[in-house]
């Protein structure tokens, strides 16, 4: 028998025309870990809630949902509430309360435990989670990545059968993210805990899964093998953009077989692909890491930052110490780095929200002192903020859009937003294209952008570096603080490291991402020695297949 | 582990009533004084000598409490000098002095006091009372400061966006109006993922643990009891003994039951003296020893 199982569930949202889950059936063995994926509005996060009963949406139910043999519900209510446990999307505001020990303990002081099992659980769950450090502080001091652990921690603490997680890594850093994973995986192996997982950063995920179960329009696309279900997604264009990269070489070369998933895997193909090709062929082709700049130091500078420091109080530590750097009109430049490296406190300098304490901040070849009034925000600079919802003001998206004078028919997405919806209950993806047009409404010659990509799908992610490629067409300088290696490596011509506040590095994406080991692209890694310079699915698969075809036209002569 | 500073807050907190209570109840002069001298002592063991310049803003309110007294109330026997046609009196200096050092002495006992008791020994207190309480307040303790944070932020994109259009104070006040609305939405928003959260994690579904970081050990019980004798014991001999300001300034003898009152008294003040001393001992011994 199975542990979960699904028998033909629908779904109806009250008022909607069509159902958002259609006859939904199939069965987790206790101890899978699974990864739920599709594209937006495949309706994921509407049956990850069904199986929560506690969040379960409003709105017609049919079809039985069973939890180790029982309905679910039939179970009485602390029993279901407590043996499955569920972790939101954002990490902040799932946060109860205002210490992280009491974090800890709110589930099982829920659970009505006596002291000594509340302070037994606890003590465990926060040496298992690597807490203890941080057990005594104000979650306020927490970085993302640890509210999201201690949001994960305090449901494990509960000591659920089953784990649901909706999108747990939207919202983290790369870092962070790939740490909140293992942690998943770790608990998955050593426990048998059941897992469901909603993630559209595959990479990671999908070669530790068991099984991959894939939604299209609410219905069961498959449910397989990760590389039977890599082979599956590879066949829908939307999906097949949010495959790991070594997955895509494989599609985009053309192969057949078992679908390599991981970056070892994918080395072993680039390794393989490259012995059957004589090796001068292959290498002919190092030239070809040359960035798409268009000329970057004829153009006149947009931004300039000569040895700015900034700190935000007089006894703290300076954040920025000594930044200079120069971003010319027509370039995208993409600034990396962990998180308090001083990215967005720079961009805040540019912006003209922090005024430096030494050092010249030129925008346009003026200081930002000559700009009286708002004048640096008509027709020149652009913010993208890294929280969007700072954006909206106004209860529908028709509004905020007749507000700022927006068009969204200006970018190219194939995504209509409904105009009568409330910006807040847009999906995180719609929302950063909302928060796009409105930015872009201001006609900006300098476009800031935080974190631009974050909550994005891999396929809108694609389209959006497409949008800003667009406008570097017209001219316009782009600034983006960024954490996602692939997205600047995509749509850079120059990348900059930033590390305590000073830059560490600054290259082109190909000789950037090619050198360095850490901040790059699955695929530098893959090709690592192999084909040097190589950054990008496209470009690794366009010279390995040139690579063969030559091989090959040499052999026919 | 500190003697006292790491009692249970319990003991703590009925500690710091009973030691400030007492003085706060008697004008005994005696009692004022080892009151006064007690709480700046435990202040400067707790503080060191760091922060002077509070220090001498006290001793500015000391002084000032022990003027305005005599200066705006004018009986008693003894004059002293005349000015502007009215009587400078020893009982109304003398009863300024009381009263300054009993208002000092209080407000260091407080200072000592906050210090100690950090947001969770508070809370802990609270909890005590009311554990649905302590719950909602330990809410709005993670609440007020994020909604602060995330006004700020909206206020910053805002600019850049071009709200506050023109300088002046008519579009800044609308401006601050829309972001208002706006941060009302995001509070509500914001609540009811709080609250899927709270749900999920089986909020409501019948009685709750009320969890706490402290315990009551042997040390914390001993510690509370001997405030309350202390305290007790001081009341009672301060009772025995009669103090008179006015007319003439009076004190009456002294007795057997006023000097254990006195003891007392001053057994209570230097107990988390005491307490902390002990154990940084003991640790020199433990250190000796190694």
């Amino acid at each position: 028998m199975a542990f979960l199982e699904l028998e033909k569930v629908s779904f109806t949202y009250p008022g909607a025309a069509a159902p958002a889950i259609r006859e939904l059936s199939f069965s987790v063995e206790e101890g899978e870990l699974i990864v739920l994926t599709g594209a937006t509005g495949s309706g994921k996060s509407t049956l990850l809630r069904l199986l929560k009963r506690e969040l379960a949406p409003r709105g017609e139910r049919r079809g039985v949902i069973r939890l180790g043999g029982a309905d679910m519900e039939s179970l009485p209510p602390r029993e279901a509430a407590f043996s499955v446990g569920y972790v939101l999307q954002r990490p902040e505001e799932q946060i109860v309360t205002d210490k992280v020990w009491h974090e800890l303990c709110f589930g099982l002081e829920n659970m009505g435990l006596p002291r000594e099992e509340i302070a037994r659980r606890v003590a465990e769950t926060a040496s298992y989670f690597g807490i203890e450090s941080w057990y005594e502080l104000p979650v306020c001091q927490l970085s993302g990545g640890q509210k999201q652990l201690l949001n994960l921690a305090a449901v494990m603490a509960m000591q659920p059968r089953l784990l649901l997680l909706d999108e747990p890594t939207a919202q983290l850093d790369p870092i962070a993210a790939a740490d909140l994973i293992a942690t998943i995986h770790r608990l998955n192996r050593d426990m048998g805990l059941t897992v469901l997982v909603i993630e559209h950063r595959l990479e990671e995920l999908l070669p530790l899964c068991h099984r991959a179960l894939v939604l299209r329009e609410g219905q069961l696309l498959g449910c397989d093998s990760p590389a039977r279900a890599a082979a599956l997604m590879a066949s829908d264009p939307r999906l097949a953009e949010s495959l790991p990269s070594a997955a895509r070489m494989h599609h985009l070369l053309g192969l057949t077989g078992e679908c390599p998933l991981s970056v070892s895997q994918g080395r072993q193909l680039v390794q393989r692909w490259m012995e059957t090709v004589p090796l001068h062929a292959a290498g002919a082709e190092t030239g070809a890491a040359v960035s798409p700049t268009g000329g970057k130091g004829a153009l006149p500078p947009a931004l300039e930052l000569k040895q700015v420091y900034f700190r935000y109080e007089r006894t703290a530590q300076d954040v920025l110490r000594g930044v200079s750097l120069r971003a010319a009109q027509g370039e995208i430049l993409c600034l990396l780095g962990g998180n308090g490296s001083g990215k967005s406190t720079l961009l805040g300098a540019a912006a003209g929200l922090r005024r430096v304490q030494h050092g010249q901040v030129r925008i346009f070849g003026q200081k930002l002192s000559q700009y009286k009034g708002q004048s640096l925000y008509r027709e020149c600079v652009a913010l993208l903020p890294q929280d969007v919802e700072t954006l909206f003001l106004c209860d529908t998206v028709r509004e905020e859009l007749a507000r700022t004078g927006a068009d969204l028919s200006c970018l190219p997405f194939d995504l209509t937003l409904l105009p009568d919806r409330h910006p807040y209950d847009l999906s995180g993806g719609e929302k950063q294209l909302l928060a796009l047009a409105m930015v872009l409404a201001q006609k900006p010659r300098l476009l800031l952008m935080d974190e631009p990509t974050k909550g994005l799908d891999a396929c809108a992610k694609k389209q959006y570096a497409q949008a800003l490629k667009a406008l570097r067409v017209q001219g316009t300088a782009i600034v983006i603080v960024t954490h996602d290696a692939v997205f600047a490596a995509d749509c850079a011509d120059r990348c900059l490291l930033l590390f305590r506040g000073q830059v560490a590095a600054e290259d082109a994406p190909g000789v950037f991402f090619g050198t360095n080991l850490f901040y790059t692209t699955p695929i530098s890694r893959m090709t690592r020695g192999l084909l040097p310079g190589c950054v990008t699915v496209e470009e690794a698969a366009a010279r390995l297949g040139k690579a063969s075809s030559a091989a090959r036209k040499e052999g026919g002569v | 582990m500190q003697g006292f500073t790491e009692r249970n807050p319990i003991s703590v907190a009925v500690y710091f009533l009973a030691a400030a209570g007492v003085a706060m109840f008697s004008m005994d002069p005696v009692l004022l004084a080892v009151s006064l001298c007690g709480a700046v002592g435990l202040f400067l063991l707790l503080d060191g000598l760091g922060s002077l310049r509070s220090h001498l803003w006290m001793l500015g309110l000391f002084l000032l409490s022990a003027v305005i007294n005599p200066l705006t109330y004018h009986n008693g026997r003894t004059v002293l000098l005349v000015v502007n046609h009215n009587p400078i009196t020893l009982e109304a200096c003398l009863y300024g002095l009381a009263a300054a050092g009993m208002i000092v002495a209080t407000l260091y006992w407080f200072r000592s006091f906050s210090r100690i008791m950090t947001g969770d020994r508070l809370l802990y207190l609270l909890g005590g009372l009311s554990p649905g309480l302590a719950l909602v307040i330990s809410m709005a303790l993670r609440y007020v400061p994020l909604y602060g944070r995330q006004w700020r932020r909206v206020e910053e994109t805002q600019r850049t966006l071009g709200l506050y259009r023109e300088e002046n104070a008519v579009d800044t006040l609308r401006g601050k109006a829309r972001v208002f609305s706006a941060m009302t939405t995001w509070a509500l928003e914001n609540g009811v993922i709080t609250a899927d959260s709270m749900a999920a994690r089986g909020y409501g579904t019948g009685r709750r643990t009320h969890f706490t970081l402290f315990r009551f050990r042997a040390d914390d019980i001993l510690l509370l009891v001997l405030s309350l004798v202390l305290a007790g014991v001081s009341l009672w001999g301060a009772a025995g003994r009669t103090v008179q300001y006015y007319p003439v300034f009076c004190l009456s003898p002294l007795t057997g039951r006023a000097l254990a009152g006195y003891l007392a008294y001053g057994a209570l003040v230097l107990l988390p003296l005491i307490l902390q001393t002990k154990e940084a001992i003991a640790w020199h011994f433990w250190s000796w020893k190694k």
